[in-house]
């Protein structure tokens, strides 16, 4: 399962993260970050004219030496990116697709919320639940 | 070969390498200066063949990496260019063996040398030499180009002979079998003679080939060896070389599509090298080649592939790791020009796994420098600016006896862009806070500490500021604590200003203004205290006609945003005077804040602030803070904004930076000094202010009076300003009072005041005020029916004698009804009046500006005297009559009433007496007259009340009651008493008829003397000033004799007899005009008559339409004295 979950706004900054061992978030902060270009790198090369069929689900991002770093952007150029770790190998394409589909739900019910403003950071007890059940359990 | 050359590209294999160096004691200035005259010359178009030789100069190589030459040609170096320093002839042997020395390094790759050689004076015996050029300076040496070019060429030279040898496919000698230097011992004992060897061997040779060609210039021949060799080397497996064959095709295909090179910079190319490239590849030669090259050319798909192959194959040999990372740093640099950044990123991701051993520190800042770059390259600045923090963190790693703070702090501020982060701070000013704010956070956190150890304080205490101004929002409480306590503690040493701090290379910090610290919410300008506001002169040429449109009035308000600062507001300022501004502030913090210094910034006119230090509670709510100053020239002040002193850093906040503060305008007018007065009185000030409080007044006194007393009110203006005061009026005014008041209630005279104008600072004047109250005096309302029921209302008819008896008896001292009623009595009545003082003077006195200084006065009114009644009783004249008061004590004192002639009365608390006062009647046409044209305009109701007002207080001026409780005095005024009916009874008849006997005027109580015997003349005269004519009339004169026992005798017909007749006739009488007629009477015996003058029936017609007190004539009373003997006889 993941160990980091990122929601990024369309502006490219963070309306939602959480990692699992929290006593190095920061790294994930960089990791995230940093995949922002590899992010944008994408939607870019999908160009414009297939933009309204475009596949939501960006694949992996790029690797690291511990982590794969996935993503996945909506419509509306909000960005999901999930951390997961390198070594569990157990973790197929398709599971990270419904965690992302699972995500992207979430969020939709977040900013259906008439008290949320767009561009807030996410404070939904609901989407945390559901970020937590998709997170590794810090054994 | 451990150390990789981060600046390779892919045309770099087409160069030939060339090192140049020093030899001995060269200054190195000197030395870069000739090395950059050297490099200048890096491609050389070689005579006779079209072709073009790219030279690659370094200044520095290690000769083992030469030992790789072989395997790639472009490693190998070639050429030789020795700069040595040579004074005189003498030293020359010892530099020319340095210089064989330093060939011998390089020495079997070489295929040539140089050596310039400087400062030599004199002549050198040796023979001339071509590999060596004398140079009498450094500054005088025109043709090293020139010299170095020619170099070039040998060198050219030998490397095609050495292409030529090589390419010519000598089957027959056996091919030496080239190897890289770690490959040495594998080979050791092979089977020399096998195929595989020989293939191994063709492979490896072919391969050389092709880098010789390509260096020499024959891209069609390197791309046609390098094929070959690709094919025969994976035949036998030989995976190093093989890597190195397909790069070399990579290469040389990269060149063929990129001739603007892929190093990004302009590397010492012409800029003309496209064209120089086509033709020096012989674009003139048959069209085959043409098509043949394009055939061995890789396409640009194919180049990525076989790098990636190359790359794969070079992965296997752990020893080639240098070549793997710069292959992978050239197969980026291609992807960057084909703007594959995706591709790219993952022959960088490769890149960093590589394995190179162990790196020294140095080493690990230049490749994190160089992946930072080559992410910026692509495109990728968030990775760029992770591995360049990467690498600003390596500058500083624990393990490095001396950290490079400096070199760290520089590579921070680079990643700045990545991190989307600029230091000013006028980019947050819009709006929230945008961007990834850990990272952030973390970045200027790192620059802080970075500055702190680079011994600067002062960027630690602005890139503090910036992360307090620009992320407050973000920060925990413990984190702001911390962050202001480290701010405090460097700005001990090296306090916060608001100058721009430039960095050695350039970059310029802004300031930093802490306008979160606190925050600011409104800003309002005040209005000067009431009493310091000045007013504009009226009729004094106002010139305010400010709309611009020619519009009178037009719906269409021409608005602009932001007009809302610059407007103009309502009031003034005054120059001299102290003058407020207030600001909503709060405290964001979770502790107090001590804010220090805190003044107003302004434009537009001298101003001096008045800085002030507050401390506001943590997490406060807004808080007011009045900022003060004074302004010392005139004219319009803009306040700008505002300054601060917050943890020793001093910030100037402009408001225009401030979308959030709400202002309602911030310019406002200074006008000239005024002068300043202060107002001091002898009564004690007013504790409550007066009730109607829709003028504020600057000082108010109230004073406790009887009704009717009059107090003295000094009051003191003293001049506290700095203008002399030319002008003073002072106005007052009444105001709410449902009291009726009779007389002036304050009065004062000016004319000794103003005499000692114009008055100098500090001077002060002293006018006295007379507060006089005169209120009713009435007891109440059932008054008029009190007088109504007694009965003695007169019914104008004449009553010759006094009816005194005939009044209803009295009880002296009447009890109150109910207690009600005596409190209504006691009811304690106030008065308010403002004074108002204008003054003026000095400059603000020309531009027509006066200041107001008002004064409010609070009396509260005791009661003293009431009359409960009043009444009237003829008396004996007919122009007089007595005026019945009912005198009522309502204090808790013993009251002496008086008045003009009459005695005192002395009146009980409580008490309630009876006061005659017996009074001329009053003749209102004296009166003056309103005029016409005030007449014309004013409400006729109010005209009568005005009448009637004059009316009543001249008779309260004639009657002159006053009162006396011990110590005060007051006077008692009728006026309010007075009703219709009573002053009817005051008034004289407009007919007025008078009596003479004996030629004087007759009256009731005047006896006229006469003598028996004689006739005595009487005359009626008749004065009409009624508006309408009267008359005619018929009057006659009936004699009689009172026994002064009620019995009145009028048989005396042989006692009195007429002379004529005894009745007199008037004629019609017009307005104003009068009419008098004569008779005589002839008294025949001594004694007192009184002759009655009566209207005859035929008139009564006429005088029942006039009031009957219109017709009082006066009984005349003539005593017939005996007449003197002589003349009797």
């Amino acid at each position: 399962m993941a160990v980091c979950i990122a929601v990024i706004a369309k502006e490219n900054y963070p309306l939602y993260i959480r990692s699992v061992p929290v006593q190095n978030e920061l790294k994930f902060h960089y990791t995230v970050h940093t995949s922002l270009d590899v992010v944008e790198e994408k939607i870019s090369a999908v160009g414009k004219a297939m933009a309204d069929q475009r596949e939501l689900y960006l694949g992996l991002l790029y690797p690291t030496e511990d982590y794969k770093v996935y993503g996945y952007v909506t419509n509306s150029k909000v960005k999901f990116v999930i951390v997961a770790d390198s070594s569990n190998t157990s973790l197929r394409d398709n599971e990270i697709r419904s965690m992302f589909r699972k995500l992207h739900n979430s969020f939709t019910d977040v900013m259906c919320n008439p008290f949320y403003n767009p561009g807030d950071t996410i404070q939904s007890k609901a989407f945390d639940s559901m970020v937590s059940a998709m997170m590794v359990q810090a054994s | 070969m451990s150390i990789p050359d981060y600046m390779q590209c892919a045309e770099d294999h087409q160069t030939v390498l060339v090192v140049v160096q020093p030899v001995g004691i060269v200054p190195e200035d000197e030395f870069f200066r000739i090395y950059k005259r050297i490099t200048s010359v890096a491609q050389v178009s070689i005579r006779d063949s079209q072709r073009n030789l790219y030279i690659r100069y370094r200044h520095h190589y290690l000769p083992e990496n030469n030992e790789w030459g072989d395997f790639q040609t472009h490693r190998k170096v070639v050429g030789l260019i020795s700069v040595t320093t040579c004074g005189s002839a003498k030293e020359w042997p010892q530099t020319s063996d340095r210089f064989h020395c330093q060939k011998d390094v390089f020495g079997a790759t070489l295929y040539d040398s140089r050596l310039l050689v400087f400062g030599l004076q004199g002549e050198i015996a040796e023979q001339q030499r071509t590999d060596v050029a004398f140079y009498p300076s450094y500054d005088d040496c025109p043709d090293v180009e020139k010299r170095v070019e020619d170099f070039v060429e040998s060198i050219f030279i030998v490397l095609e002979s050495k292409r030529l040898d090589r390419a010519t496919d000598k089957s027959g000698d056996k091919i030496p079998l080239l190897c890289v230097p770690f490959e040495k011992k594998d080979f050791v004992g092979l089977d020399t003679d096998s195929r595989h060897y020989k293939k191994r061997c063709q492979g490896r040779m072919r391969k050389h080939v092709g880098d010789l060609c390509l260096q020499a210039g024959m891209l069609q021949d390197a791309l046609v060896h390098y094929h070959m060799a690709v094919e025969l080397l994976r035949s036998v497996n030989d995976f190093l070389w093989l890597g190195a064959a397909l790069e070399g095709l990579c290469s040389a295909s990269v060149i063929f599509h990129y001739p603007g090179g892929t190093a990004g910079k302009a590397s010492g190319r012409e800029p003309s090298l496209a064209h120089g490239a086509l033709t020096a590849n012989g674009i003139s030669a048959d069209t085959s080649s043409e098509i043949g090259r394009a055939k061995n050319c890789l396409g640009p798909e194919d180049i990525i592939e076989k790098y990636k192959e190359a790359i794969s194959y070079y992965g296997k040999y752990k020893n080639a790791g240098v070549i793997e990372l710069e292959a992978c740093v050239k197969a980026v640099r291609v992807l960057a020009i084909q703007k594959r950044a995706m591709e790219a990123s993952e022959f960088l991701q490769n890149a960093v796994y590589i394995n190179l051993g162990q790196l020294s520190e140095e080493e690990k800042i230049q490749r994190y420098s160089i992946l930072s770059e080559l992410y910026h390259l692509i495109g990728f600045h968030r990775k760029s600016a992770f591995f360049k923090r990467v690498a600003a963190m390596q500058c500083v790693a624990p393990t490095i006896p001396e950290p490079g703070w400096r070199a760290c702090y520089k590579l921070l501020l680079e990643t700045l862009s990545g991190y989307s982060l600029c230091l000013d701070p006028k980019d947050f000013s819009k709006g929230s806070h945008r961007g990834w704010a850990a990272v952030q956070v973390r970045l200027l956190h790192e620059l802080v500490y970075a500055s702190r150890r680079m011994g600067n304080p002062g960027l630690s205490v602005r890139h503090l500021s910036f992360l307090l101004q620009t992320m407050l929002d973000l920060l925990s409480d413990q984190e702001k604590k911390e962050v202001t306590q480290s701010l405090e503690n460097y700005t001990s040493k090296c306090p916060g200003g608001m100058e721009v701090l430039t960095l050695p290379d350039g970059l310029k910090l802004p300031p930093v203004p802490l306008s979160k610290l606190p925050i600011v919410r409104s800003v309002k300008l005040l209005d000067l205290p009431v009493s310091l506001r000045p007013h504009k002169q009226k009729g004094l040429l106002e010139n305010n006609m400010s709309s611009k449109s020619p519009f009178i009035y037009s719906p269409i308000i021409m608005h602009t945003r932001g007009e809302e600062r610059t407007k103009k507001i309502e009031f003034r300022w005054v120059q001299g005077d102290v003058c407020e501004v207030q600001l909503m502030v709060y405290n964001p913090m979770p502790f107090e804040l001590r804010v220090e210094h805190m003044g107003l910034l302004t434009s537009g006119v001298e101003f001096e602030a008045l800085p002030a230090a507050l401390s506001l509670p943590a997490e406060s709510g807004l808080y007011p803070v009045t900022l003060v100053g004074v302004p010392r020239t005139a004219g319009n002040i803009n306040i700008s904004g505002y300054h601060t002193s917050v943890f020793g850093v001093t910030s100037d906040c402009l408001l225009d930076g401030l979308p959030s503060v709400r202002t309602s305008g911030c310019v406002v007018e200074v006008i000239p000094s005024l002068p300043r007065l202060q107002l001091s009185t002898s009564l004690p000030r007013s504790a409550h202010p007066l009730r109607p409080s829709k003028e504020e007044l600057s000082s108010s006194v109230s004073v406790q009076l009887f009704n009717g007393e009059t107090q003295q009110l000094t009051i003191t203006l003293e001049n506290i300003g700095s203008e002399d005061l030319e002008t003073l009026e002072v106005t007052s005014k009444t105001c709410n009072t449902k009291e009726k008041l009779f007389g002036e209630f304050l009065s004062w005279d000016l004319e000794e005041a103003v005499s000692q104008l114009p008055l100098k600072p500090g001077q002060s004047v002293t006018l006295t005020v007379n507060v006089k109250v005169r209120l009713d005096f009435s007891g109440g309302e059932n008054l008029l029916q009190d007088l109504n029921d007694d009965g003695i209302s007169v019914t104008g008819l004449p009553i010759s004698s006094p009816l005194r008896q005939v009044l209803k008896p009295r009880a002296e001292t009447k009890p109150l009804g109910s207690e009600s009623s005596k409190t209504d009595y006691n009811h304690v009545k106030t008065l308010e009046a403002v004074m108002t003082f204008k003054y003026s003077g000095g400059a603000g006195k020309m531009e027509g500006y006066y200041r107001d200084l008002s004064l409010g006065v609070h009396v509260d009114v005791e009661p003293s005297v009431f009359f409960t009644r009043v009444s009237t009783l003829p008396a004996t004249r007919t122009r007089q009559c007595h005026l019945l008061l009912d005198v009522f004590n309502s204090t808790e004192h013993e009251l002496m009433v008086s008045a003009n002639n009459n005695q005192d009365l002395v009146l009980h608390p409580s008490e309630c007496q009876r006061m005659a006062i017996q009074v001329a009647k009053f003749d209102f046409h004296t009166l003056p007259q309103p005029d016409q044209e005030a007449v014309r305009y004013t409400n006729p109701k109010l005209l009568e009340e005005e009448r009637l007002h004059a009316q009543a207080s001249m008779i309260s001026s004639t009657l002159g009651i006053t009162w006396n409780i011990i110590s005060f005095d007051g006077e008692a005024s009728v006026e309010g008493v007075l009703n219709q009916l009573v002053l009817e009874h005051l008034q004289l008849a407009p007919l007025q008829w008078d009596v003479v006997v004996n030629g004087k005027p007759c009256d009731c109580d005047i006896i006229a003397d006469c003598k028996v015997g004689d006739a005595v003349p009487l005359e009626v005269k008749l004065t009409n000033r009624s508006k309408n004519a009267v008359g005619p009339f018929a009057l006659t004169v009936v004699p009689f004799q009172d026994y002064q026992n009620g019995v009145q005798n009028y048989d005396l017909q042989d006692a009195v007899t007429f002379i004529g007749s005894n009745t007199f006739y008037i004629d019609m009488v017009k307005p104003t005009e009068n009419s008098a007629c004569m008779g005589a009477l002839l008294f025949l015996y001594t004694g007192d008559f009184y002759l009655n003058i009566k209207f005859q029936d035929d008139s009564a017609g006429q005088g029942k339409e006039l009031p009957p007190s219109w017709f009082g004539l006066p009984s005349v009373h003539i005593k017939a004295l005996e007449a003197p003997i002589e003349a009797g006889a």
